[in-house]
């Protein structure tokens, strides 16, 4: 049985979020951040730096959110989340990569301001100067969803939902999306997803304890 | 015809590894993007975020260097720099998207830092904190050479070579890896293969 390790409120829901729409059975073990269940020997074994998501699927075992999801779509999703043409698949893992590499740094950079601060020390020259560089991200996103209806082509892949899943950062915190309405469009059709929808309404009561901890 | 598109002093350089460890024959456009090559109309129809590097294969046309590497190995490197086993295949999307987020970002730091400012630009301030972030990542490489030789198991894949992409930074910029000496013994035999030498030559024939 596959096992994905890491709770609501971690990068473990992207996985959650992909292994519903690939249907699979899985078992979940949520790691509680605040009671270092993270550090137990029996987690660092799996995963030395005692980071979430892990996943553990047979013989093997992986960490990286983004990667996680590759690889249960690569194994699982053949033909429907993950394309059976190389182009759609060049794209999927591209845009894969370019939600680690260049989305994230400024979705999770602004998420940070907006949890782990109060309002008035958030560091609003960083998140003015994270909004500036976060615009030509979105241009590119438009000029693919100019060409097709997803990221990837006409259908959606794990190229929509890893993309989506760090650009819930900029949701999560408010970030106009008006400037860029097909990526707007795109992502509402693409978060809104019945598999996503499952996750997140588990999330949200654990999230409201959080945010409740974190804000005060 | 596979076409590399994007000078190779540049992320260029990591695909251009790629390209000679799986041996395929290559056409390498080294644009620029500083220049305005990669805004051309010809480029931009295949690419229209004009990102270099680009690679294009048939019907295939990407960007991003890492993701163009783990297409390179799936495609052309099956049981060598993509192993056969999905275990191995785990290991080597893992490590590459560890490369993004963990290993390049203080890496990348130093070579902004000493490569591309001047000593009276540096930032000692910034220099430590990258050095500061960088133990993490490193203390996560050392553990893992420990049991294994290379990163997803006992030969080089995909995953050294996307690794190697960002510790090289450190090593570029002077970085004392003695903490980490399977580390340091990692990246000194990564650097060492022929494949990485035939894209240095690459680089050092277009800075001349």
């Amino acid at each position: 049985m596959i096992k994905i390790y890491g709770s609501f409120v971690s990068r473990a829901t992207r996985n959650l979020w992909m292994l519903e729409e690939l249907g699979l059975e899985y078992e979940h073990v949520s790691l509680d951040w605040a009671k270092q269940e993270n550090r137990s020997a029996a987690y660092l074994k799996i995963n030395p730096a005692g980071k979430v998501p892990t996943l553990e699927d047979g013989d093997a075992t992986l960490s990286e959110s983004l990667g996680i999801n590759l690889y249960l779509v690569q194994k699982y999703g053949q033909g429907g989340l993950w394309p059976d043409d190389d182009a759609g698949r060049a794209l999927c893992v591209q845009w894969s990569f370019w939600a680690a590499a260049e989305l994230e740094p400024l979705a999770y950079g602004r998420i940070r301001e907006f949890l782990f601060k109060k309002e008035p020390d958030r560091d609003q020259a960083l998140i003015a100067n994270m909004a500036e560089r976060t615009g030509p991200l979105l241009d590119l996103m438009t000029l693919a969803l100019d060409e097709h209806a997803y990221l990837s082509g006409e259908t959606f892949t794990v190229a929509d939902l890893n993309a989506a899943c760090v650009m819930e950062y900029l949701d999560r915190s408010d970030f106009d999306l008006s400037g860029w309405p097909k990526v707007a469009a795109w992502y509402t059709n693409t978060y809104g997803r019945p598999a996503n929808q499952k996750i997140q309404d588990q999330r949200a009561p654990i999230a409201a304890d959080m945010m409740k901890r974190l804000q005060g | 015809m596979i076409t590399l598109l994007g000078k190779a002093i540049s992320r260029s350089a990591r695909c251009l590894w790629a390209l000679e460890e799986v041996g395929v024959q290559y056409e390498h456009k080294p644009l620029d993007y500083a220049t305005g090559d990669a805004k051309t109309p010809e480029f931009t129809a295949i690419n229209p975020g004009a990102k270099i590097p680009a690679l294009i294969d048939g019907d295939v046309a990407m960007f991003e260097s890492l993701a163009i590497n783990l297409y390179l190995a799936q495609t052309y490197g099956k049981g060598a720099l993509w192993p056969d086993d999905a275990a191995g295949q785990a290991q080597c999307l893992q490590w590459t998207l560890f490369s993004v987020t963990e290993a390049e970002p203080p890496g990348s730091t130093r070579l902004v830092q000493f490569i591309f400012k001047s000593k009276e630009e540096r930032s000692q301030e910034v220099i430590d904190a990258a050095a500061e972030r960088s133990k993490a990542p490193l203390n996560t490489l050392e553990t893992t050479l420990q049991s294994q030789s290379y990163l997803a198991g006992d030969s080089f894949t995909v995953a050294d070579l996307n690794v190697a992409c960002s510790v090289e930074y450190f090593v570029r910029t002077n970085f004392d890896l003695s903490p980490w000496p399977k580390v340091k013994d990692w990246i000194a035999r990564c650097m060492d293969r022929p494949a990485f030498q035939a894209m240095t030559a690459i680089k050092a024939k277009e800075a001349a």
